[in-house]
Formats: C-alpha cells, structure tokens, sequence
C-alpha cells in the first residue's frame, strides 16, 4: 500500500449519536454524564456554605430542606449509587487479587466495595454526628 | 426440497464508479454450520466476482477478516450466521477506517502505530549468544503473555469512539504491545516506550469505554493494559516530580 | 515543542491521578453525605431524628471539615473532569481547549471558595 492513491477513500465521519448505536454505548454515556449530578451536588452544597456564611445558618439548613434541592440531591444520590456501582467493577476488572491459582472476578471487588462502603458510611456517620 | 436461504447485505463501494458507498443484497443458500466468511465466498465464486473483502487462514488466527457485522466489529470466520437474529445480515468494513473498497479499509495507520511503539525486546546491552538465552520464570512469562495474543485484527479500534472521533489516539492494540515489552522482564526499553504511550494522544484520550476488550477474539483485553499504563504514567509523573534525580 | 509536550503529558497523567482519586472519594465518601443532607436532615431520619442538623458536620468536630473538603472538593474536580471529557464526546471536541479551561476555572474556585469557608470556620470558629 503506497502513497499512490488514485482514487478517493471513503471517510465515514463519527456522528455526535454515535453512542446511541448499541446498549453497551448508551450505558458508558450514562455512566460518564453521572458524572454532571456529582459535579452539581458539588456546586450546590458550596452554593449552600455560601448561604451560611454570607445570611445565617439557618439559610443554609433551609436551603437543605427546599424540594427542588431535595428533588436535584435524591436524582444526584441515585447517580452517585451507580457512578460507585460501576467503579467499584472497574476496579475489580484492573486489579484483580490472586488466590492461588486463580483469581478475583470483577464482581467480587464490586460485592466487597459495597460492603466496604457501607461500613465507611457507617463509621462517618459514627465518627462526625453520634459522637 | 426447499432450501434454507440468508440474505446477506454488503456494503459496496467503488471508488472508480460510485462516489457514495450502497447497499448489495445477495440470497445465499443457508446452511447452520455456515460463517459470515463462508457465505462472502460463496457470493464472491457463484455470484458476484467483484465483492473485495480481506481474509486469510478462516480460523480466527490471522486477523484479516475483521468487519462490522450487524453493527459490531466481529471477524467474518468467526460469526456463525446461525448467532444471528433472522436470515438477513448486515456486512459493513470496520468502523472508524478510511474505506478503500467494498470491505477493504485502510490499515495504514495502524500500522504506522504498531511501529511506533517499538515491538522488539530493548536492551540496555546485548549479551553475546555465547552467554545464552535471557531466562524468563513461569511468573514473569505470566506478567505480559496475555498481552502478546494479539492477532492485529483491529476491531478493538473498530469498535472504540475515542478512536472514531480522534484518529490521533494510539488506541488499544498498540498500547497493549507496548505495555507487553514494558512487562515484559527481558525488555529494558522504559525509557524509550514510557513517553509514547504517556503522551497526550497515548493513554491519556481513553475514558474507559471498555468495547475494546468485549469485542477481542483472543482475550488480550486492551482496556486492562491502558487503564494500568495509566496507572504506571501516573506514578512515573509524581515519581519525576518529588525525586527529579533519582529512582525508577 | 517536544519538551513542552513532554510536560504537558506529564502534568496531565497527575490530573488523570487526582481524578482517580475523586472518584474514589465520590464513589465512598459522597452517598452519605447526600444521605445526610437530602434524606436524613429533611425527613428526620437516624441520625437527625434528634437535635442535630447538618451544619453540626462542621461545628461538631475538627475531622467533619475536613470530611466536608475532601468530600466535596473530590467529587467536583472528579465530577468536573469526566463532564468535560463527555462534553467532548457528543459532538464538542472541537472545543475541547475552551471547555478544559472553563472546566478547570470552576474546580478551582469551587475548591478555594470551599477551603475558604471552612478555613476561616477552623480558624475563627464561625463561618461567617
């Protein structure tokens, strides 16, 4: 195959839909647009120390209690849930741990980082509030 | 006695005569233990002696074959049309390739990647053939011998967007190579691969589709090689940064 | 130019490190504190089904501030980051540079204006 290309090649440009062509596509973009939810709890929760700081205290805990925030966080937290999901196979699928002779499978890490996150939810909860 | 019958719809494309690529249907006596690879010879000797498409050995060895079938990257001789839902299939060449005719693409950038990353062992000094082999333990063979399947088939470029939409990204076959020699305890070629592969257009474009690795026919599972190069340049780019002189 | 690149790949594979470690913390540390502050505070569930509200995750003890920074400052440069980079793969990549940019201006005021507010809590003992 050389340089002399007497006739044109077909280039097929790749649409901005492209990933409505196949599930395995679609989930990857709701896996990757999770990401929007996170960024804007982020946002929003800054937005509400900003109350606090700038108005009172109890603004912020208002602002908390306000449905559409409420409504934005419970979307935010189901996103964050799956965001976890399929990071927690990810990272069984990179690394996985040899027993023996074989090894750990994707959904193992994915079973035991949820067990871990629990207990992690569990000790912030202990730690930061009950104390 | 009537015949079972596929119906196998190809992408043609002439460049001399068309200046759009078109559908052809051919009607193709169905048998089950039938592949796609089967029935694009059967057109190409009964039917149709001007479809051009690649292969080579027919047994998923060879990488020539590869094509979107039904809109995934799969290898001709390895899709049994009896996998497929109904009696009509659709053959396109290989996504994200520049066409050259009917279902050849245009390889050459790959290829030129392939080279890139320089796939032979790198040593720091050759050791005289009188010294003997480099030894290799079962483990360390174990370490890369996953990433050295490769048959160079191309459908993992095939079937990744980052790829589509960049055609700079060096994409998964070719990381997966390199990441082989970087394992791999008889190469010392760190310095050499290292920034290719931790270039902006190396691993740094891949979000982790993971297509890559599904559509694989030997297993190498190119996702697993990038995501864990990424993990090497990220502790390299520390590692340079808080001890500029020293360790590797 | 070719050092320049060299650099710039460097930096980046850091970038790429801390956007794997938000996402460790987005993934951990940021469902409860949604729980916390969307389902437990506005419905009075355990733990705030007494007379502690959220606003005590910052006054209650010094580890909470941090827990709030680490959490929040993580999941929106974690956030941030992938948005970006999904942006440029529904058809914006030709502006891929301005939305790097914009994307990064925004972790970074968010992080300072975060760190800000909590600093001067640690310091001062009120927020405001």
């Amino acid at each position: 195959m050389g340089d002399n290309k007497r006739y044109p090649e077909l280039r097929r440009r790749v649409s901005p839909g492209w990933w409505t062509a196949s599930r395995h596509y679609a989930m990857y973009m709701v896996r990757e647009w999770t990401s929007l939810f996170i960024a804007v709890y982020s946002l929003i929760f800054i937005y509400g120390l900003s109350l606090w700081a700038t108005v009172s205290r109890a603004n912020f805990l208002n602002f908390l209690k306000n449905p559409a925030i409420i409504g934005f966080s419970l979307a935010a937290l189901v996103f964050t849930m799956y965001h976890a999901v399929t990071w927690f196979y990810l990272l069984g699928a990179i690394s996985p741990i040899k027993i023996g002779r074989s090894k750990t499978k994707p959904w193992q890490a994915l079973v035991l980082n949820l067990v871990l996150l629990v207990i992690v939810s569990y000790l912030a909860i202990w730690l930061l509030i009950l104390r | 006695m009537s015949q079972d019958i596929a119906t196998i719809r190809v992408t043609r494309y002439r460049p001399e005569k068309d200046s759009k690529p078109y559908f052809q249907e051919y009607k193709v006596p169905y048998r089950h233990d039938m592949v796609v690879l089967d029935a694009l010879n059967y057109i190409k000797a009964e039917m149709d002696g001007s479809l051009t498409y690649r292969w080579s050995c027919r047994m998923g060895v060879c990488g020539s074959c590869g094509a979107n079938i039904d809109g995934e990257p799969k290898l001709t001789c390895a899709s049994f049309l009896h996998d497929f839902k109904g009696r009509t299939i659709t053959v396109e060449p290989m996504a994200n390739f520049p066409v050259v005719k009917d279902l050849v693409v245009d390889m050459e950038d790959f290829m030129e990647k392939l080279v890139k990353i320089k796939p032979w062992i790198i040593r720091e000094k050759e050791t005289p053939p009188e010294q003997g082999e480099y030894k290799q333990s079962a483990q360390e063979l174990e370490r890369y011998s996953q990433f050295s399947s490769c048959i160079n088939c191309m459908l993992c470029y095939a079937a990744c967007p980052i790829y589509g939409l960049n055609e700079k990204f060096l994409g998964p076959a070719a990381t997966a190579l390199a990441y082989r020699y970087i394992e791999d305890s008889r190469d010392q070629g760190k310095d050499v691969r290292f920034p290719i592969v931790h270039e902006m257009e190396g691993v740094w474009e891949c979000t982790l589709v993971g297509e890559c690795s599904v559509v694989c026919p030997k297993g190498v599972d190119p996702m697993l090689a990038i995501q864990k190069a990424k993990i090497l340049g990220a502790t390299n780019a520390i590692k340079s940064i808080l001890m500029p002189r020293g360790g590797r | 130019m070719k050092v320049e690149a060299h650099k710039v790949a460097r930096l980046h594979a850091i970038l790429w490190g801390i956007f794997s470690l938000g996402g460790m913390i987005a993934a951990f540390l940021l469902p409860v504190l949604i729980y916390l502050t969307a389902i437990a505070y506005p419905f009075n569930l355990w733990p705030f089904n007494g007379t502690r509200d959220p606003s005590f995750l910052i006054t209650g003890h010094r580890l909470g501030a941090l827990f709030i920074f680490v959490t929040i400052a993580g999941s929106l440069y974690h956030g941030i980051f992938r948005f970006q980079s999904a942006l440029t793969e529904v058809g914006l990549i030709k502006y891929r540079r301005a939305l790097e940019a914009v994307g990064y201006f925004v972790i970074f005021v968010g992080i300072i204006v975060l760190g800000y507010y909590l600093a001067t809590w640690y310091l001062n003992g009120t927020i405001t």
